[in-house]
């Protein structure tokens, strides 16, 4: 068992490690982008890190860096856009990754000649085409941890089974969701690779918390299907019929803008559910609310939500794989209710509209309970992990032990023989279009 | 190390429910430092002589630099760019936001204003500067709910720095109109400030012209007493045009739609064809 005290005493034995993380683009907008930054910033506290940028498009990242961590990009696609090698396809990158197309050649040299001529102690991969190149070139002496920032189950069938081959030459693997460590662990044989959840984090609040009082409920994101808005926005209208001096108001923009502004006028919302346009940072925005509303069909991990709690709003939500569920504790700190079901959003709605000291419990509850998505708390779980690995590896131990049953590696084979099958038809009936066309 | 462009420094700011901004910036030296608000002078005209306001900066308990914008001075209407004086005489230079938190402003409808309600919001320009947005009045109707339907526009307003009394009347005047005006009477709620009315949609198609006509709405609050425009001012939302957005009706042949402008006064669009 792990006590506080023993906690306490692992934390102390920290090797310095140089960290060398390796992302698609640094100089980009998105979850993966922010998460690696702060993760990159705070193991910069006690170790040497850089991150690895494989392209860049213009002269500076959207979001500033803290100058103890260093910055290179590899192909620099204002100058190398239109180099030869630059034309020609990825062949390490692999095909079935959804950057893929971004890919080539040129990603592919410069990637190799990086992972061979690194000092770094520990490379981390943040996406599932630089995790391959890190299981197949980083050198044997350097831990590999593999990060992924999507989930198992959503990545298609070619591209799992791309990644069950080269994943088993990693040493860690690193999930959002105890869900999606979990999916690794059942339906990948990876032996001697240690799968462990780490979530994403969310930085301390500089604003006070929501008090609670507003009558503002709060939703952000990309305004794409997958968030159903539509959903949101029809189940919120039973508490603009009940209480019309509450508003919704939605953050982000996105391609469903159109639609949800029709959706909107059909249900004569106009006076209680505004489309804000994007917003960042967030922060500002959800403090003028007192309730967070997410409706995902899908979601890895859930960075709004942990973000609308870190501002003490309490978070109604589907509770759609993977991250809600992990993130929200059903009736203590906001409500978790069946995916696509607009009466059951709605009704979770109005229960914390209706209700002030229970909005108000629920919004200290989330304040408090948000507290383990903290920089601090989770890069101690990343610090814990990467010095683990190191320590190992110095000492010529394998990084996790051999684990795998016989039922296990049954499951993993039943799942990999599903995934080649559809991966064998998907080509087929590429095949078959293409002699069509 | 130079860099492809100057970092230009961030300043927060905290708005309270009167209106008083406390500007924030991150640690520096204090001394000589000075915020500067310069009110934008309005598009295609010349610029007269500058509209200034000079804040000090001073340290504060967080360890950085803040100035105080009080309910005095009074700032004039309009967008306030604001700036940084690092020292007497240096050159000023724009800064770029940091948080707002203009939570106190949400609910500012629910609050009545006596007289010369003046409104600040602080927001973000599109080319991503801080600058804060004024509006003075000496009266003011601030609209609320509106509710269209194909018949109809029917909007709820509440006055504050004035009182709805005998002949009162709604006016929808025709922008460029040289005084054209439709006339309609407010439902009164009670306290002499709530009131309602409501558009015809057909009286208003049949009064307008060929082409696009604007209406802005007005309400002139007793007999013989000057025009207050209806607008919608009092929250947080300092561009309201893409954001309260209200349906279209098609009556005939025009397309009636009720819209905020760009200065959040409430106006009705008529787009006739022919």
């Amino acid at each position: 068992m792990i006590t506080d005290l023993n906690r306490r005493v692992v934390a102390v034995v920290y090797v310095l490690m140089k960290i060398s993380f390796l992302l698609h683009n640094a100089y980009g907008i998105g979850g993966t982008i922010t998460t690696t930054f702060n993760l990159a910033q705070a193991l910069a506290e006690r170790h040497e890190v850089e991150i690895v940028s494989v392209l860049r498009h213009r002269g500076r990242p959207n979001l500033t860096l803290d100058p103890r961590v260093s910055l290179r990009p590899l192909v620099d696609l204002r100058r190398d856009k239109e180099h030869p090698s630059h034309l020609r396809p990825a062949r390490v990158f692999p095909r079935a990754e959804y950057r893929y197309e971004q890919y080539s050649e040129l990603t592919d040299e410069r990637i190799g000649e990086c992972l061979a001529t690194t000092d770094a102690d520990v490379v981390i991969g943040t996406r599932p085409g630089l995790n391959v190149h890190l299981a197949l070139q980083a050198p044997r002496h350097v831990v590999r941890v593999g990060q992924e920032h999507l989930t198992l189950d959503n990545h298609p069938p070619r591209l799992r089974t791309a990644l069950r081959r080269a994943y088993r030459r990693l040493d860690v693997l690193t999930t959002v969701t105890e869900a999606d460590a979990a999916a690794y662990r059942r339906k990948m044989r990876l032996p001697g690779v240690r799968v462990a959840a780490l979530p994403n984090s969310v930085p301390d609040p500089v604003l006070p918390a929501s008090d609670g009082t507003a009558k503002v409920v709060v939703a952000a994101g990309r305004l794409v299907p997958v968030k159903r808005y539509d959903l949101l926005i029809e189940a919120f209208a039973v508490v603009a019929a009940e209480h019309p001096d509450w508003q919704l108001r939605i953050y982000g923009k996105g391609e469903e803008h159109d639609r949800l502004r029709a959706l909107i006028a059909e249900l004569r919302l106009w006076n209680n559910v505004f489309l804000m346009g994007p917003a960042a940072p967030m922060e500002a925005e959800w403090v003028k609310g007192s309730i967070g509303a997410a409706a995902s069909n899908f979601e890895p991990f859930g960075m709004t939500i942990v973000e609308a709690m870190r501002c003490g709003l309490p978070v109604v939500s589907t509770d759609c794989p993977y991250g809600p569920g992990e993130i929200i504790e059903d009736g203590v700190d906001g409500r978790l209710v069946p995916v696509g079901d607009r009466e059951a959003l709605g009704a979770a709605l109005l229960e914390v509209v209706r209700d002030d000291e229970l909005r108000r419990r629920m919004g200290r509850a989330a304040l408090e309970n948000a507290r383990r998505f903290a920089p601090e708390p989770v890069v101690g779980q990343a610090e814990r992990l990467f010095t683990e690995a190191v320590s190992a590896r110095r000492a010529g131990r394998p990084v996790a032990p051999e684990r795998a049953r016989v039922g296990r590696v049954l499951i993993s084979q039943g799942f990999a023989a599903r995934d080649a099958a559809f991966g064998a038809a998907g080509s087929a009936l590429r095949i078959v279009r293409r002699q069509q066309g | 190390m130079s860099t492809e462009h100057e970092e230009h420094a961030r300043v927060g700011c905290t708005v309270d429910a009167d209106g008083r901004i406390v500007f924030g910036l991150a640690a520096g030296p204090a001394e000589g430092r000075r915020l500067l608000l310069r009110l934008r002078p309005k598009k295609e005209q010349p610029e007269k002589a500058e509209v200034l306001h000079s804040l000090a900066l001073e340290p504060d308990e967080e360890g950085g630099l803040s100035a105080v914008l009080g309910p005095e001075p009074v700032l004039a209407e309009g967008r306030w760019d604001v700036y940084l004086l690092r020292e007497p005489g240096a050159e000023r230079e724009r800064l770029r936001p940091g948080l707002l938190d203009l939570r106190a402003l949400v609910d500012g409808h629910l609050r009545d204003r006596r007289s010369s309600p003046a409104v600040r919001i602080p927001y973000v320009t599109r080319d991503g500067h801080l600058a804060v947005r004024a509006w003075l009045r000496t009266a003011h109707a601030e609209a609320g709910g509106i509710d269209v339907t194909e018949r109809s526009t029917t909007v709820a307003a509440r006055l504050h720095g004035a009182t709805l009394l005998e002949g009162a009347v709604v006016l929808l005047r025709l922008r460029g109109g040289q005084g054209t005006a439709l006339t309609l009477k407010p439902r009164p709620e009670g306290d002499g400030r709530g009131f309602s009315f409501t558009v015809g949609h057909e009286e208003l198609a049949a009064a307008s012209g060929p082409g696009r006509s604007v209406w802005n709405v007005c309400v002139r609050p007793a007999a013989r007493t000057p025009l207050v425009r209806v607008a919608r001012l009092l929250d947080d939302v300092a561009d309201r045009k893409e954001v309260f957005v209200y349906p279209q009706v098609t009556v005939g042949g025009a397309v009636l739609r009720p819209y905020y402008t760009a200065d959040n006064g409430l106006s009705v669009e008529v787009a006739k064809a022919g």
